[in-house]
């Protein structure tokens, strides 16, 4: 099998790009820098490079570059998280939903086109607004708002991988190698997770990596209509929040829209290569 | 024709195999029930090569697969080495598997394109538990080397790399790693090139000898079915017209047999004869012809035909026909 | 016997990842006025993509093809793509393999059989419908009138086969080219099928290409008969001197090993080792050679030129068989 000896450019940026998100998620709380909700009202809106603040400033003075860095474990959290959460889940029942065919596969079929034709806002607003607002008499317990999107999320994303896992694993349990496993004498199970899963899970893991590029842009969106994480904890609530500032401090909202645009175009580039990889390989067979 | 004959058994107690009325039923995409097989009993002896010919949509695909149990089996029963398995549950069945291995057609499909080759033959091995890892490995390469394939060029290789010929030998060798008694192949060198044919062929051969075993060949080329068998079974629309030996099939007795015989292109220019003596197609196993299934197409059908099945007779030592006119 | 239609010294290579891919290495066919030439050769020996190539079905692809194809006195290999499919259909007409690829499957055989006969003859829907059940009644499906009504799916093989032969003749061309038309077919089929490309070569005076791996099956039905192998002609004769004279020890090592119904059950196979050259390769020698039981050394080191021995019989070997070694 040939492969291109030299690897893509656009390969090595997008990789690399997100190996630094994913640095900083992780350690961002170690470097040197001001917190990013200290507000310092004196220094508000600074311009980019000034004294302390590689990136300038909001409207309320916390720091750009610190924002950046500690939204980074919040907006990659919540998205790893819920499509990951939705790819363990999604694919286990795609999966036994193709193998088992018959009564089940009906039940979890109705299920995903059930769940599918649920707008993602609608659902996670009804979601915040039961568990994630301060009730009136303040004697409801609240859960963080990054769990509720985190599970609303999910729930969006099961069915979606869920389908994809059905229709990719219906079309490997037709070949033989499936029928030869069982004439071996493997048990049902075995032949699934030996044979069905490792087969169907390229697939999988190319939606996963588009998958989070959609969801950091969704949690913008949730930003921008109010039920998104705190101001500033995260890319998306750090671009709603500055909104406002575009004439005066453009780069206040220009930054984290940056990153976000960055971010997603490297998993998005990423996610299609693997995809056209594994296309390239399925079609060989 | 009719699958309630039963003349051509033999010796239940010699027999390796034996079945007896076997009937699957298929769903069509629309929700019609038919019979891919109606009613079909064979039997093979130890060390005996049976063929199933017969053209598409005859079932003989549908009988490999209800013999070995892959789908459910309407009615009927199958008993390998005395123990019936149509019966079986789940577990028990699955005990059997080991006396029993199938190839199939299309080779390259059947080899899980994540696995290596020596994984694909070693994994029948690990799931029966089948020897230390060493013991394993020696097999491996056994097994790859009597299929003239070398486990040190082969062995770590992807299967996706390999041609339909290769492909094919590395089913075989991972069909013989749980030394069955009985081998189906069904049509398991319709794919492949001529020359590559003949290869696998001798490479079967070989492998019968060697282990002992039992064949059961579905095929639709009668002229490579009598080179290998030493019993020819005629399926036509799901139901068995002629049991014959190699010997016997040019000169055969029911009139589907003879047209088929006459259909083979032979590669000889020097003889001439008329090829094509059927006319039109098959009708639809959905709606099979009342009395003799192959009525519709004969030219010695009579009033008979139509009303009754006819029985599988022998009519000469051997040589059993399902046929109220066989050809004398 | 006047010249229909040649090829000659087509070359194709693809470029592909791993290198030029030699699908073809020189071949020059020459199909005279009113016979049927059988082009044989296993998979890999490049006999598909030489009339693929010549009828320029390979245009779009990574492919560079040079040599010459022509037809009567006119060059087809610059012609641009409208002036090629002006010729596909009334000159030149192709039979497949697989007829479900070539038939639309969520049209009706009737309205899809009809379109084509409107847009390439010109004719009125009326004209066109009447024609379409005449073609229909030539390659003998029963019924006609219902059958346009159908889906190409709920046809067998055979039928689909039959219709497409219909669409091939409508244009009365001078030349049907069929590229494996019977493989995927039942053999009771395959005979009624050959049988009626047989009749209707008389019927319309065309002359035939069958493009096969089998050779039982040309055999029976073609005058002169092309071996093929690893992208070269390797021996090309009239069919009963093909098979009465062999030759070249490939083609006569392929007859041996087709199993016949007059062959003695039991017999072991007559295998032809090996596999034939990667065509990514560069080879030295003949071809061949590494399977073949007569090779020399001057077959590893040189390779051979096609001789011509006078009758027509032309083949490519140094040590042709039947003339002594």
């Amino acid at each position: 099998m040939h492969r291109n000896s030299r690897p893509k450019i656009g390969l090595i940026l997008s990789l690399s790009w997100f190996s630094v998100c994913i640095f900083c998620a992780i350690f961002g709380d170690f470097l040197p820098l001001p917190k990013w909700d200290d507000y310092d009202y004196d220094n508000s809106a600074a311009r980019m490079f000034s004294k302390g603040h590689i990136l300038g400033t909001d409207y309320d003075g916390s720091d750009i570059l610190s924002g950046l860095i500690h939204g980074s474990r919040t907006s990659l959290g919540i998205s790893i998280l819920s499509v990951g959460a939705a790819l363990i889940v999604g694919s286990f029942l795609g999966i036994l939903a193709a193998y088992r065919r018959g009564f089940i596969d009906s039940i979890l079929s109705m299920f995903f086109n059930v769940f599918l034709s649920v707008p993602t806002i609608v659902l996670t607003l009804v979601l915040v607004a039961i568990f994630s607002s301060p009730s009136l008499d303040g004697s409801s317990t609240e859960l963080p708002r990054e769990l509720v999107l985190i599970i609303s999320l999910t729930i969006v994303f099961i069915p979606i991988i869920g389908r994809l896992a059905r229709g990719t694993a219906l079309s490997w349990t037709g070949r033989e190698f499936v029928l030869v496993a069982e004439s071996i004498g493997m048990r049902r199970r075995e032949v699934l997770i030996r044979h069905i899963v490792p087969n169907v899970m390229p697939a999988l893991i190319s939606l996963f990596v588009l998958g989070i590029g959609f969801v950091i842009i969704a949690e913008g969106g949730f930003a921008i209509i109010g039920v998104g994480t705190q101001p500033g904890a995260s890319w998306g609530s750090m671009l709603a929040k500055n909104r406002g500032e575009l004439t005066l401090a453009p780069h206040t909202a220009l930054i984290p829209a940056t990153v976000i645009a960055l971010t997603v175009a490297s998993l998005n580039y990423y996610g299609e290569y693997l995809r056209s990889r594994i296309d390239d390989r399925e079609s060989r067979i | 024709m009719t699958g309630l004959g039963k003349e051509h058994l033999r010796q239940a107690s010699d027999a390796l195999l034996r079945v007896e009325d076997l009937v699957v039923e298929y769903k069509t995409g629309r929700g019609d029930m038919f019979q891919a097989v109606a009613g079909v009993s064979f039997d093979i002896m130890p060390n005996e090569t049976v063929a199933i010919v017969g053209e598409s949509g005859c079932g003989k695909s549908t009988l490999a697969k209800g013999v070995m149990q892959l789908l459910t089996t309407k009615s009927g029963k199958v008993v390998l080495s005395g123990v019936e398995i149509t019966g079986l549950g789940k577990e028990e069945l699955r005990q059997v598997r080991p006396n029993m291995q199938m190839i199939f057609q299309d080779s390259i499909a059947s080899l899980d394109p994540h696995m290596t080759v020596s994984q694909i033959v070693e994994q029948p091995l690990k799931v029966w538990g089948r020897g230390t890892d060493q013991e394993r490995k020696e097999k491996i390469e056994d097994l790859l080397k009597s299929v003239n394939l070398d486990p040190d060029v082969v062995g770590n290789r992807k299967s996706t790399e390999f041609s339909g010929g290769q492909c094919q030998r590395i089913s075989i060798a991972r069909a013989l790693a749980l030394e069955p008694k009985l081998l189906v192949c069904d049509e398991p060198v319709s794919s492949l090139d001529v020359s590559i044919q003949a290869q696998i062929l001798n490479i079967i051969r070989e492998m019968k000898n060697r282990y002992g075993l039992s064949l059961l060949f579905i095929s639709h080329d009668l002229a490579v079915v009598r080179r290998i068998s030493d019993r020819i079974v005629v399926m036509y629309l799901g139901k068995i017209c002629e049991v014959l030996t190699p010997d016997q099939s040019l000169s055969p007795a029911h009139h589907y047999t003879q047209a088929l015989v006459l259909a083979v292109p032979m590669p000889d220019p020097t003889i001439r004869r008329q090829r094509a003596v059927l006319d039109g197609e098959p009708p639809s196993p959905m709606y099979p012809p009342t009395g003799c299934r192959f009525r519709t197409r004969c030219a010695a059908m009579t009033t008979i035909c139509a009303e009754q099945e006819p029985q599988l007779r022998e009519v000469s030592p051997g040589q059993f026909v399902a046929c109220h006119h066989p050809i004398v | 016997m006047t010249s229909l239609f040649s090829i000659n010294n087509l070359a194709v290579a693809f470029h592909t990842d791993r290198g030029e891919l030699n699908a073809v290495r020189g071949v020059s066919l020459e199909l005279n006025s009113g016979e049927c030439l059988g082009v044989v050769g296993e998979s890999g020996s490049g006999k598909t993509v030489t009339w693929r190539a010549a009828m320029g079905l390979l245009r779009g692809q990574k492919v560079k093809i040079t040599g010459s194809v022509r037809l009567r006195d006119r060059e087809l290999i610059d012609l641009s793509a409208e002036e090629l499919r002006e010729l596909w259909g009334t000159e030149i007409a192709m039979v497949f393999q697989d007829p479900m690829t070539a038939l639309n499957p969520v049209r009706r055989i009737g309205s899809q059989f009809s379109e084509a006969l409107i847009k390439r003859l010109g004719l009125s829907k009326e004209d066109a419908n009447i024609r379409m059940l005449e073609l229909l009644r030539m390659v003998r499906l029963p019924d006609p009138k219902s059958l346009i009504r159908k889906y190409p799916q709920q046809l067998s093989g055979g039928m689909r086969q039959r219709v497409m032969i219909a669409m091939a003749i409508a244009c009365k061309p001078s030349i049907l080219l069929a590229d494996e038309p019977t493989t995927a077919l039942d053999v009771t089929v395959q005979a009624q099928v050959l049988d009626l490309l047989g009749d209707l070569r008389k019927e319309l005076s065309m002359s035939m290409v069958i493009v096969t791996h089998d050779l039982g099956i040309v055999a029976g039905y073609s005058d002169r008969i092309a071996v093929l192998y690893a992208g070269e002609v390797v021996e090309l004769a009239t069919t009963t001197e093909l098979f009465a004279n062999t030759r070249m020890p490939y083609t006569q090592a392929l007859l041996n090993s087709i199993p016949k119904l007059t062959d003695s059950p039991g017999s072991p196979m007559q295998v032809i080792e090996g596999a034939p050259p990667d065509p990514v390769l560069v080879t030295t020698g003949c071809f061949f050679a590494p399977r073949c039981q007569y090779a020399t050394d001057r077959c590893r080191a040189e390779h051979p030129d096609l001789v011509d021995s006078g009758d027509g019989h032309i083949y490519r070997c140094f040590y042709p068989l039947g003339k002594g070694k």
